[in-house]
């Protein structure tokens, strides 16, 4: 995976560098607006971490610019704890994720992972995660490229959570996939989550609840 | 914003012109009724005294009207206008006795000139004349049946006269006006004096003196001068509050930053990599502590010293709790924890407030609750309405206002190990941590939710919860149904 | 040269030939102005001709008639005259006060001395004495009267040799005769003693002072009271044997009245003419050439106001142009005149 870096404080970069080096990707860091755009217009990355406090310039307006020329490449974008209304209109400009800094290594890390994962996904249309892998074109699941027969409502969990892979689908996207909009118990859609979950046991993969809120599929490794 | 709407010289001066105008309009008219009135006076005397004489040489011969016209008479009718003269001397049925014109002498107009001399305006011979009648009273030998004297004359003259009264009185009155218009001017200028003498003391000041005014005005502006006064006052006040806090916060910045440095200092005189290790993690936890508390008091300064309240508007809480909190339990800090939403009321619960400052008070709570209870703990955010409550307005003496106000209380629960009665009251006041030291919180967390809360018109309540744990609830008023969109 | 260019300068002939013959006829007929005049043609002949010649584009009918006579037709006359002059004021004035004038505003007129016009519609334009005339051989008699009093002493003394010699105006038939009188009885009551005296020596009543200065020349009359000095004295320059004699103790002056008519046909040659009456050349032929005595004072000539007073003194008195002049067509007060009139001429005392 390339990764592209843009910080100005050298000490977050080299930390960056070298938090994410290890996990099998190669980093470029750049300090200034000016260099990346021109490492971003004969390359390309798989993720972009762009600090919006860089000197020479407005992170938002590189983002734009990126979005506007059609480029996809997924961003994670780093604030400082103030800039809330960055983070907005970051995610408004269409950076995928936000950091405020500072931020532990660990959740970087989980982070990262989360959006190449994503991308991954993307590139050929296949929700991926571990081991299962859906197909949305086929409405096929399958584990380890064994196909996983479900029926039509746990299929359909399952894509939900997918597409959510690395975060929280809520609770109330994934009623409105399952049931539709026909009023349901609050308890349905746990009743399929717990379906799923039996058949994912010893797979390595579970279903997180988060009460209120939603699941997310998650590694058991962590 | 400053939007400049008219000015004061132009107002004034078209209030005065409007006035002046009026008024003189009132004048003129009142000027030309009079010259006009005046004018007529004038020459109807003149026709007076030519009846009179003319009535003088009325002579009595056989009981018959005799009269042989002076010459005079007939001069004084004329008047120095030159005007064409009339003159008739009936007799008792009307017929004339001697005339110079064959104008017709109405029947009424006898009647009345025979109770009292008239003087009436009528049109004959295409123009307009001047007439005058009297009944001539003589004595003689035997009886005699009552005369008539009647003259006339065109108007030309007293129209003349009419005028030229009239614009001298105009004349006058123009002249009067400028040199009015001019003394305003200079009354004005005079007037407005002060404002520029005030003027001149605001803008010699400095850009940050914030020193009380000093300045000479007259009774209308007093308000004005003391509203300043009060705002350079408040702005001295919020200055120096906030010198005070950067103090405090500076301070509060250098303790745990000493920390760091003696345990890092003492960490590199050792040798022993179990002594980094033990030392680094002490650096790491201190590290993330003191950034966070930099980060807080940045934003509890922003509170504190935050304008107007200018992007108030309702929100649907129900939603950014939703929102906020699926952000944060996806996140790594909360992996331990168990971080859920209770159910909701149904539907939207509307409430003026920020976006931006609920986020920020969720995120403290929600970081509290993270942070100061072990891993495996359950905390639970919710929304609870209250409605129908009584909220005391509390005024001195009297009765004070009752008010329902239909509230909402966002709660943040725990089971971890709660906090005890005494430390409650002062968990709210800045860098009081409830008697723990022992984790890497700042103790402005609470304190930032508090100023939220009052901010959006709300209070903050603590409460223990059994067997053991922490509930935090926020109340906040109830949007207006009527306002929410 | 094409034919198109030599057409032109013919057409420029034939266009040029069109304008003169058309320019004849488009000098246009000349305006007609009628003037009724109570005002003798020969004395007044040299004004006429100068305005004439001042304004060839209107052409003058001047009619010359008696002060009764103009007097009718501005009432009656239909068309009505354009003009109207009249040595007959209190007529004049009571046209001009029923409003037969029409108001001429010109700089002439605005110049014109207050005391002589009226209304800016009636202007007195001549200022002409009234005078006694006698003939030459009367002084073999009698010593010649030089004021009133001696008239009226001559009369007295020498009535048996006046006897049906002296001539004055018909206050009956003379409008001009009938204010002068009524002028002379303002001043004093001893007017009437004069008409008395009149009477005894039973004078002559004519209708004009031309009748009056025929009668003087023909030797019918020997002594003439109020001529217009205007006609004695142009009749005395021809006629040696009649001498004129201007009152030493007053002298009333007669002022002819010409004024516009409202109705007039042709305004405005009227406003011309009178225009020129009242203007520096007409004064100044009035007071060259006519005795008729030029009322503005920047006129130099013998025949001017100035002058006269130059040569008999202060006691002129001019018939005041003013609305008191309508005193004396009063009916009841004329009549009332004339009676009187009557009863002191027939007086016998």
């Amino acid at each position: 995976m390339r990764l592209l870096v843009i910080e100005d404080d050298a000490l977050i970069a080299r930390s960056l560098e070298r938090a994410l080096a290890p996990l099998g990707n190669t980093v470029e860091v750049f300090s200034t607006h000016a260099e990346a755009r021109a490492a971003l217009r004969h390359d390309r990355f798989d993720l972009i971490l762009l600090d919006l406090g860089l000197p020479d310039g407005d992170g938002l307006a590189l983002l734009a610019a990126l979005r506007d020329r059609g480029d996809t490449t997924p961003v994670l974008i780093l604030t400082a704890r103030d800039g809330i209304d960055d983070r907005v209109s970051g995610l408004d400009l269409g950076a995928d994720d936000y950091l405020a800094k500072p931020f532990s290594i660990a959740e970087l890390e989980a982070r990262v992972r989360a959006l190449l994962r994503r991308s991954q996904q993307r590139s050929d249309n296949r929700l991926r995660y571990g081991r299962l892998c859906f197909d949305p074109a086929t409405g096929a699941a399958t584990l380890d490229d064994a196909t996983l027969a479900l029926p039509r409502r746990e299929l359909l969990l399952l894509e939900g959570l997918l597409l959510h892979a690395g975060s929280i689908a809520p609770r109330e996207a994934l009623e409105r996939r399952l049931f539709g909009f026909d009023e349901v118990g609050s308890n349905a859609l746990e009743v399929y989550v717990s379906r799923l979950r039996k058949r994912l046991s010893g797979t390595g993969l579970r279903i997180r609840t988060f009460r209120g809120l939603g699941y997310r599929l998650e590694d058991d490794a962590g | 914003m400053i939007e400049v709407a008219g000015s004061l010289k132009r107002r004034l001066a078209v209030w005065l012109l409007v006035t002046v105008t009026g008024l003189g309009a009132l004048l003129m008219i009142e000027a030309r009724v009079s010259s006009q009135r005046a004018a007529e006076r004038a020459y109807d005397s003149q026709l007076e005294a030519a009846a009179l004489t003319i009535a003088e040489a009325v002579q009595w011969q056989q009981g018959e009207p005799l009269i042989e016209v002076p010459a005079a008479a007939l001069q004084i009718l004329a008047t120095r206008h030159q005007e064409r003269v009339f003159y008739a001397v009936l007799d008792a049925d009307g017929e004339a006795v001697s005339a110079n014109l064959p104008f017709a002498i109405e029947p009424s107009w006898r009647e009345r000139a025979a109770a009292e001399p008239l003087a009436l305006t009528a049109r004959l011979d295409g123009e307009a004349w001047r007439l005058y009648g009297r009944e001539v009273d003589s004595a003689g030998w035997v009886s005699q049946e009552p005369v008539q004297v009647w003259v006339g004359h065109t108007r030309a003259g007293r129209m003349a006269l009419a005028g030229e009264l009239f614009e001298r009185t105009l004349t006058r009155f123009v002249a009067m006006v400028l040199l009015a218009g001019v003394l305003m001017a200079l009354a004005l200028r005079v007037a407005l004096g002060p404002m520029r003498r005030l003027r001149r003391v605001l803008r010699r000041r400095d850009a940050d003196d914030m020193r009380p005014l000093d300045a000479r005005v007259p009774e209308e502006m007093r308000e004005l001068a003391q509203t300043l006064d009060h705002l350079f006052a408040r702005q001295r006040q919020s200055r120096e509050a906030l010198l005070r806090f950067t103090a405090d916060a500076s301070h509060q910045l250098k303790t745990p930053l000493a920390g760091l440095q003696s345990v890092s200092e003492l960490a590199l005189k050792s040798e022993d990599p179990a002594d980094w290790q033990a030392a680094l993690t002490t650096v790491h936890e201190g590290a993330g502590r003191t950034s966070r508390l930099a980060g807080q008091l940045l934003s509890l300064a922003r509170l504190r010293h935050l304008g107007e309240a200018d992007e108030i508007a309702p929100l649907d809480l129900a939603a950014l709790l939703r929102e906020t909190l699926l952000e944060w339990a996806g996140r790594e800090a909360a992996r331990d924890h168990d971080l859920g939403l209770a159910e909701p009321p149904a539907g939207p619960v509307w409430v003026r407030a920020e976006g931006w400052a609920i986020r920020e008070l969720l995120g403290n709570l929600i970081d509290n609750a993270l942070r100061y209870t072990p891993p495996g703990s359950v905390i639970t955010l919710g929304l609870e309405r209250l409605g129908g409550l009584e909220v005391l307005k509390g005024l001195e003496g009297g009765d004070p206002d009752r008010e329902r106000v239909d509230e909402v209380a966002l709660f943040v629960e725990d089971d971890g190990p709660g906090v005890p009665v005494e430390a409650r009251e002062r968990l709210l006041q800045p860098f009081e941590r409830g008697g723990r030291q022992d984790t890497d919180g700042s103790g402005l967390g609470l304190s930032i939710v508090d100023s939220i809360a009052h901010r959006l018109g709300g209070r903050l309540t603590l409460a223990a919860r059994e067997p053991h744990g922490l509930v935090v609830r926020l109340h906040l008023p109830l949007c207006d149904p009527k306002e929410a969109p | 040269m094409t034919p198109r260019h030599a057409l032109h300068p013919l057409l420029l002939a034939m266009w040029l030939a069109l304008l003169m013959m058309g320019a004849t006829p488009l000098r246009a007929a000349p305006t007609p102005l009628v003037v009724e005049a109570a005002l003798d043609r020969e004395v007044v002949a040299p004004l006429l001709e100068a305005f004439r010649a001042a304004h060839p584009e209107i052409r003058l009918t001047f009619r010359d008639r008696s002060t009764l006579e103009v007097d009718a037709l501005v009432a009656e006359a239909d068309p009505a005259p354009d003009v109207v002059i009249s040595s007959a004021m209190p007529w004049q004035m009571a046209r001009v006060n029923q409003g037969y004038a029409r108001r001429l505003d010109s700089p002439a007129a605005r110049r014109w001395p207050a005391w002589a016009k009226w209304r800016d519609e009636v202007f007195g334009f001549t200022f002409e004495p009234i005078v006694m005339a006698y003939r030459l051989d009367l002084s073999r008699h009698m010593a010649p009267p030089q004021t009133h009093a001696d008239l009226h002493r001559l009369l007295t003394t020498e009535q048996d040799m006046l006897e049906g010699k002296v001539t004055a105006y018909s206050p009956l038939k003379s409008g001009v005769g009938y204010t002068l009188y009524q002028q002379d009885a303002r001043y004093t009551p001893r007017f009437w003693d004069l008409v008395a005296g009149m009477g005894r020596v039973d004078a002559q009543l004519e209708g004009s002072t031309r009748a009056m200065l025929e009668g003087l020349s023909e030797g019918r009359y020997w002594l003439g009271y109020n001529l217009l000095g205007s006609y004695a004295m142009i009749w005395a320059q021809q006629h040696p044997e009649v001498i004129v004699q201007v009152p030493k103790d007053y002298s009333l002056v007669m002022m002819r009245m010409a004024f516009i008519h409202r109705d007039a046909p042709h305004p405005a040659a009227a406003e011309a003419f009178v225009d020129y009456l009242l203007g520096r050349e007409g004064q100044r032929v009035l007071a060259g050439q006519t005795p008729l005595f030029s009322v503005r004072p920047d006129i130099v000539g013998p025949y001017t106001a100035a002058r006269l007073r130059d040569q008999v003194g202060e006691r002129l008195f001019p018939i005041p142009l003013n609305a008191s002049l309508l005193a004396f067509v009063d009916p009841q007060r004329r009549a009332a005149f004339l009676e009187r009139w009557r009863r002191e001429f027939r007086r016998q005392d």
